[in-house]
């Protein structure tokens, strides 16, 4: 901290009060999204450092309208229980940039550059004149501490305004209200609540209260109890180093001599890898010399050296994972979930860095989107969901790199998978490198694609198994169908044509019967060897889950009956109607293959009536069950 | 060799047969089965002294089963509509027959199942109604709007016997340069001629085959000249069988120098398709010539040509099926036709094609000069 703060300049915050767009300021549902977002991050954050189990209590409303043309003045207000901070820091945490403990360190915390919180008030300081009201208590103070913090843009420096103490009935904690101008936008992409849901999903161990706007209060409970914790910063390697970036890096030891600066600030850098540098052309004499007086000539010559010398990879243990059984669990949070698969990787080095890659992919019996559109993808980098510019992004370009259609998928060429599926790509790096300054979408390295597509892959297999299962379930039916549709016409068409009398029409219809009824039990046998696998695959998996974590993915089917229905209220309205839509879209005849399936569901109580009625005795349970739990989504 | 062909009578009878045989077999819970000739490559076969390419052994069969039931419907669905059209003399389009089953869908809530979505869909089930019949589209009443055929001639004489009992009788000679067009069935039509016929031109392009005739070619030689209009359709091919068959006259192709051409164009009319196996008897001219543009001609009178680059991919495409056509096609691969398949290779090979309107380049002046040269190569021999 200490030295960092050398490279802070009083423009700070006036560059950052002209720049607000390049952090996610750059229009009015963006900004409420991003204050959200910036509050919530440091929440959790600070929680998972301090070891409590968060609970965050969230509120966003209209109250008026905005300084700026169409614009709403919207507040905001996020409280924690975290550690909360002493009242003396308050003012710098708030009203300064760069006031980040967690600068450049090297760690998988969301928050990583100390400009977040702070462009959010300076934001609300520019459209509404005022700052950010702070409540803060930590656990020695008796009292909570509330104020006002505003920015001094000239000076870059925080103003804590309006002190007083106020009785806060909480141990400890943190709430910040901002009132910005912005406009509120729920859902898609950019919208609050993907935010909140996309962070839900990777945070299983998060307790959410939530109202946004009229809608009621939401309440989602944590499904673990484990505050994960966020392994020791790492230093860089020095490999994953432009030679721009090397050079920042020295600025921040200034004085430091250059031979200990190579060994105290890197990761796999030892005395005799320093050997190894004077070999490949470091100057010896450099290594006593302090870094300030080295030329950038000489940088360059050092920098050359070092990318030339073999270096141990970086290790992995700085990355940290949910986990396949909270994914598992989390995933139930966001709605009835049909089945899903789950992969946690193993940690990885991409391109010199450590990397962990997890994918959660689920269907849900009542969300997601219509059958043709493509699949909802949520993206994150260290556990924050990232809600823009998702086509250049190396996640989006996995998935689209994958052959989805052989796990049962349907995929136009090159792009996204389409159904009502929600993929949830998560990537965790201390070092995660960004397109651009929005930290908005995550560069594509071959190496990071590589271990993307893998994860992608495997999940796909495990999902591809409930799909041909499905598949096949609705073959059967198809076929059903095709012998009482087809069959009547066929013999008919063909007693026409010979002229045939009543009885050989009926003697010819009996034979067909059972000519493909014999085929029917087939294909029925078929089906049911298929469900078998399943099941015991889903045995295999869940002894997977509870005895270890290997990491070899987990893949489940939800019992109905078993899902806690945890609806978001806020988005019942939203659901009902897309229900609607459904139906309706039903109802237009469709003779689209996409469609069979749906409507050989449809067809599937009439069929199964019929058939129950004929051979109630048959061991068939399981094909029924499958056909009575679609049906019941269907209807 | 040559089967006699089954009249309408035959094949409605023929068709019965097959019906009554599937329906004993469904009285007797026996799967029915139907059986057509496999019309592809790999069931192709060339003898020089037939002239076109003959199906082999190979059999397509569809036996009744779950997965079959739907396209055993369709079958007899549109064979009933088919052996309707048969009794009562009406004839159809591929297009009306599939609107035609739209239209029975619509009245009979049973049959929706069967609709057709689209018309390739009841084009498919036509097609395997006729393999399996072995009866051509047209011989079932259901033609299609047949491209190419446009015919000039001072000298042809047909005759159509119209379904009405009358007899149409048109001299070309009173045409001017309006072509006669034949359609539908040209198998069935009375040819004449006034005096002697030298020969019969059939050239690639209509543009070019009306141009020449415009200019004079009809007056000047005793001829027939026909457009082909690409690939030659079923009319142009029954067309030129017939002119074959009922005039001995010597038929010569003039067209561009390229693999497409020589390939499709060409032998198709010469000696049919792999699709068309069953029926090739009387849609192809195994007379005909191949006059050119040679490869000689190109250096004989330096005409412009192309080089095929690899970057159309369509050229490129035509010269992949050339190479394939060479090593699989038996009618390349006959030692008769080795002259053909020579100048393919040579195509293949030079990667260099040239068009039939570069004769226009000769002599840029004189609007006579290519037909001076079409002339010249049927007297001097020069074609293949
Ligand atoms: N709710 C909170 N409870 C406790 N400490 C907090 C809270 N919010 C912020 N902090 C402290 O203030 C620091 C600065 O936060 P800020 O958002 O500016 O930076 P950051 O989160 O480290 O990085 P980024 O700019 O990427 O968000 C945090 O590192 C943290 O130590
Ligand atoms: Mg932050």
């Amino acid at each position: 901290m200490a030295q960092q703060t050398k490279i802070v300049s009083s423009s700070t915050a006036e560059y950052f009060a002209k720049n607000l767009q390049q952090v996610g300021f750059s229009s009015p549902t963006k900004a409420v999204l991003t204050t959200l977002k910036e509050a919530v991050d440091n929440s959790l954050d600070a929680c998972e450092m301090a070891g409590i189990l968060p609970e965050l209590t969230i509120e966003i409303k209209k109250i008026g309208t905005g300084s700026q043309k169409n614009t709403d003045l919207i507040e905001i207000s996020v409280e924690d229980n975290g550690p909360g901070l002493e009242a003396e820091d308050l003012a710098k945490v708030f009203g300064e940039y760069l006031a980040s403990s967690k600068f450049g360190r090297g760690q998988c915390s969301r928050g990583q550059q100390g400009i977040g919180i702070s462009a959010a008030t300076t934001w609300a300081q520019l459209t509404n004149a005022k700052g950010v009201v702070v409540t803060s208590k930590t656990k020695r103070m008796r009292k909570a501490v509330q104020g006002l913090v505003n920015v001094d843009i000239k000076g870059n420096k925080g103003m804590f305004l309006n002190k007083k103490s106020i009785d806060w009935d909480k141990e400890h904690g943190l709430k910040v209200e901002f009132k910005i101008d912005g406009r509120i936008q729920l859902n898609g992409d950019g919208g609050l609540l993907t935010y909140l849901e996309g962070t839900t999903l990777l945070n299983p161990h998060v307790k959410f209260n939530y109202k946004l706007m009229d809608n009621p209060w939401v309440k989602i409970d944590r499904v673990s109890k484990d505050v994960p914790s966020i392994p020791p910063p790492t230093d860089p390697h020095p490999h994953t180093m432009k030679l721009g970036e090397f050079m920042t890096h020295a600025h921040i030891y200034g004085n430091m001599k250059v031979g200990k600066w190579l060994k105290t600030s890197f990761s796999r850098v030892s005395e005799n890898v320093i050997k190894n540098f004077v070999k490949n052309g470091l100057e010896k004499k450099y290594l006593n010399q302090t870094l300030q007086k080295l030329s950038d000539e000489e940088f360059k010559k050092a920098y050359t050296a070092i990318q030339k010398t073999d270096l141990m990879s970086p290790s992995t243990k700085s990355v940290l994972t949910v986990g396949e059984e909270s994914l598992a669990k989390s995933i139930r949070r966001m709605g009835e979930v049909d089945f899903f698969s789950v992969i946690t990787r193993k940690p990885k080095i991409c391109d010199f860095k450590p990397v962990v890659v997890e994918v959660a992919i689920a269907r849900f019996l009542d969300r997601g989107g219509e059958h043709d559109d493509p699949v909802r993808l949520l993206r994150f980098a260290n556990r924050v969901p990232l809600q823009f510019d998702k086509g250049n992004c190396a996640i989006t370009k996995s998935i689209e790199s994958v052959n989805w259609r052989s796990y049962g998928l349907s995929q136009p060429k090159n792009s996204l998978p389409r159904g009502p599926y929600i993929f949830a790509v998560s990537v965790v790096s201390p070092f995660i490198k960004f397109k651009n300054a929005s930290k908005e979408t995550i560069d594509a390295s071959d190496e990071l694609v590589e271990e993307l597509r893998r994860a992608l892959m495997q999940a796909g297999q495990n999902l591809s198994r409930h799909i041909k299962r499905e598949a096949r379930a609705a073959d059967v039916e198809r076929k059903k169908q095709h012998i009482e549709k087809f069959g009547p016409i066929l013999v008919d068409t063909l007693a026409r044509i010979v002229k045939a009398p009543e009885k050989r029409r009926k003697k010819a219809q009996d034979g067909l019967h059972k000519i493909l009824g014999r085929d029917t039990k087939a294909e029925e046998q078929k089906l049911e060897v298929a469900e078998q696998r399943l099941m015991d695959l889903k045995a295999k998996r869940s002894h997977v889950l509870e005895t270890n974590e290997e990491g070899e993915g987990a893949s489940q089917e939800a019992p109905v009956t078993e899902v806690k229905a945890k609806k978001k209220k806020t988005a019942t309205k939203k659901q009902a109607a897309k229900k609607k839509a459904k139906t309706a879209s039903k109802k237009k005849a469709t003779k689209k293959k996409t469609a069979t399936k749906k409507k050989a569901s449809k067809k599937k109580t009439a069929t199964k009536k019929k058939a129950s009625k004929k051979q109630a005795t048959k061991k068939k349970t399981k094909a029924k069950k499958a056909t009575k739990k679609k049906t019941k989504r269907t209807r | 060799m040559k089967k006699a062909r089954l009249n309408q009578a035959d094949i409605s009878k023929k068709s019965k047969l097959l019906c009554e045989r599937m329906l004993a077999d469904l009285e007797q819970a026996k799967r029915p089965v139907l059986e057509a000739v496999k019309c592809s490559l790999d069931n192709s076969f060339y003898k020089p002294s037939v002239g076109y390419l003959t199906p082999g052994d190979k059999r397509v069969r569809t036996e009744l089963n779950v997965s079959s039931v739907q396209k055993l419907s369709r079958t007899v669905f549109m064979l009933e509509i088919l052996l309707r059209n048969l009794g009562t003399g009406q004839v159809n389009t591929k297009r009306e027959l599939y609107y035609i089953s739209k239209g029975m869908v619509k009245h009979n809530k049973e049959l929706k199942v069967l609709d057709f979505d689209e018309q390739t869909e009841s084009d498919a089930i036509i097609d395997f109604i006729s393999d399996m019949l072995e009866v051509y589209r047209e011989e079932l009443n259901c033609f299609a709007n047949d491209r190419g055929g446009q015919t000039y001639s001072k000298q042809l004489i047909v005759e159509e016997t119209l379904p009405n009992g009358k007899t149409a009788t048109i001299d070309l000679s009173t045409l001017g340069t309006s072509p006669f067009q034949p359609k539908n069935k040209p198998q069935n039509l009375k040819l004449r001629k006034r005096g002697k016929i030298d020969f019969v031109l059939i050239v690639e392009s209509e543009g070019t085959a009306n141009t020449l005739v415009a200019n004079g070619f009809t007056d000047r030689n005793k001829c027939i000249v026909i457009g082909a209009q690409g690939v030659p359709s079923n009319a142009v091919r029954g067309w030129a069988r017939t002119i074959q068959n009922q005039l001995d006259v010597p038929m010569y192709f003039f067209g561009d120098l390229d693999a497409y051409t020589l390939q499709n164009i060409y032998r198709t009319l010469k000696a049919g398709s792999a699709a068309s196996l069953i029926r090739n008897s009387e849609f192809s001219a195994p007379s005909v010539r191949f006059l050119g543009v040679l490869p000689e001609d190109v250096q004989q009178y330096d005409l412009h040509y192309y080089n095929v680059t690899e970057k159309d991919a369509s050229e490129l495409r035509s010269i992949k099926k050339a190479q394939d056509a060479l090593k699989n096609d038996p009618f390349f691969q006959d030692k008769k036709n080795k002259k053909i398949a020579a100048i393919l290779k040579w195509l293949v090979k030079e990667k260099k094609r040239c068009e039939q309107q570069a004769f226009w380049m000769v002599n840029p002046k004189d609007p006579v000069t290519p037909e001076k040269i079409i002339l010249d190569k049927i007297k001097k021999g020069a074609w293949v």
